[in-house]
């Protein structure tokens, strides 16, 4: 099934009157739609973790969309939240490898540009950016990132952690 | 949370558990506020009474503004708790800034006055009817504090820490607001030092404490 907002939205106003055959749609297309959201933004070994944390949140606190809103913006701000925590928890992914997958909102590509992680992590200062992409996302030790950015290796761990602080604040920026 | 088991099991066991849930609107969430607002209210004015002023139908016009801008700062947290409450990339939580800077300018006068020699802002007199006001006011505070946690727990806020600020400003804006009612003191150093006092550890405690208790 297609992961478009007008269908996600409907299957969610279902599955909130308990309606476990939307919300059986509704949560597959999600994972496949929250597979896309976090592909090249977190490490592959961390991807069904970080999808299934997400469809969890979603779970517990889908009393907190209004079928008045939209659907889509409402799962990215979750999906965000959880991938900011994942990355203040991960000391190091063990995995450089990323996956190629592309977003499943290529038919809206306007919303799905505002609601992007990439949008996200683009609010931080680029050194800050760098640090926490190279460490956090692709798996860098800290010295391995330290030569490769130029920064010491303090620099990088004091980005890192101001960065992942500042992108905590930030979750539902456009 | 490592997670051992497949994306097909986790769906099937969450739509196993589906029961059907009641969205959380604005409306409910301000109203539930204003409602404990509202109580706080008639419990400080049932326990200490209304101003004089009030019952002789001339009210004073600093005790006005005042409680006014407090009213409205507290309005302005209260809706920024409740949006925060439901998440949405592009939602906007600085809404309420606007309405702590109008506030802001309470204690600034109040301590500008009070700097400037106006009065003895430390004798015993005004500090035991300052702290007075300022432990009926904290408590005035509690109902709406709870009130706005129960929320923010049902919710699922993106930044807990300022969640928590926030709620907290609200929560001792409309508990000073209810205590407003009953303080007979018109004096700016009075109320800018002592009521304000009130939000500010308010604010302090929403920050400390809620975010441990919100965050999901």
């Amino acid at each position: 099934m297609k992961a478009d907002e007008a269908t996600l939205a409907r299957l969610m106003a279902l599955s909130q009157a308990g309606d476990k055959l939307a919300y059986a749609a509704l949560l597959d297309a999600c994972q496949r739609w929250l597979r896309g959201y976090y592909s090249r933004r977190i490490a592959p070994s961390s991807l069904d973790d970080l999808v299934q944390e997400t469809l969890i949140a979603l779970h517990t606190k889908r009393a907190s969309w209004d079928a008045t809103r939209p659907f889509l913006p409402w799962l990215a701000a979750i999906a965000r939240y959880r991938w900011v925590d994942h990355l203040r928890r991960l000391y190091r992914a063990d995995e450089h490898e990323l996956h190629e997958e592309t977003m499943g909102t290529d038919d809206e590509p306007a919303i799905a540009a505002r609601i992007s992680i990439e949008r996200l992590l683009g609010l931080l200062p680029p050194a800050q950016e760098q640090a926490i992409a190279l460490v956090k996302i692709e798996g860098l030790s800290i010295a391995e990132a330290a030569q490769a950015t130029g920064q010491s290796e303090s620099l990088v761990k004091v980005n890192i952690h101001r960065g992942l602080k500042k992108l905590a604040h930030m979750i539902e920026k456009e | 949370m490592t997670m051992h088991r497949s994306s097909d099991a986790l769906i099937a066991e969450l739509v196993g558990g589906l029961e059907p849930v009641r969205p959380l609107r604005f409306g409910e969430g301000l109203g539930l506020a204003l409602a404990a607002a509202g109580l706080s209210a008639v419990v400080v004015i049932t326990l200490f009474g209304l101003r004089p002023d009030w019952l002789a139908g001339s009210v004073n016009p600093m005790h006005l503004v005042a409680t006014g801008l407090y009213f409205g700062l507290a309005l302005a947290a209260t809706v920024t708790v409740v949006v925060m409450s439901r998440p949405q990339i592009g939602s906007d939580h600085t809404g309420w800034r606007w309405a702590a800077a109008m506030a802001a300018l309470l204690p600034l006068a109040g301590l500008i006055v009070g700097l400037s020699g106006g009065e003895d802002m430390l004798s015993a007199e005004n500090v035991r009817h300052g702290a007075a006001c300022f432990a009926v006011g904290g408590t005035a505070s509690l109902l709406v504090f709870a009130m706005l946690t129960v929320w923010l727990r049902r919710g699922a806020p993106t930044d807990p820490d300022r969640a928590g600020l926030v709620a907290g400003v609200a929560a001792g804006a409309f508990g000073i607001f209810a205590f407003s009612l009953h303080c007979p003191d018109n004096d700016i150093v009075h109320i800018g030092v002592w009521h304000s006092a009130v939000v500010l550890v308010m604010a302090g405690l929403g920050r400390a404490v809620l975010p441990r208790l919100i965050r999901w």
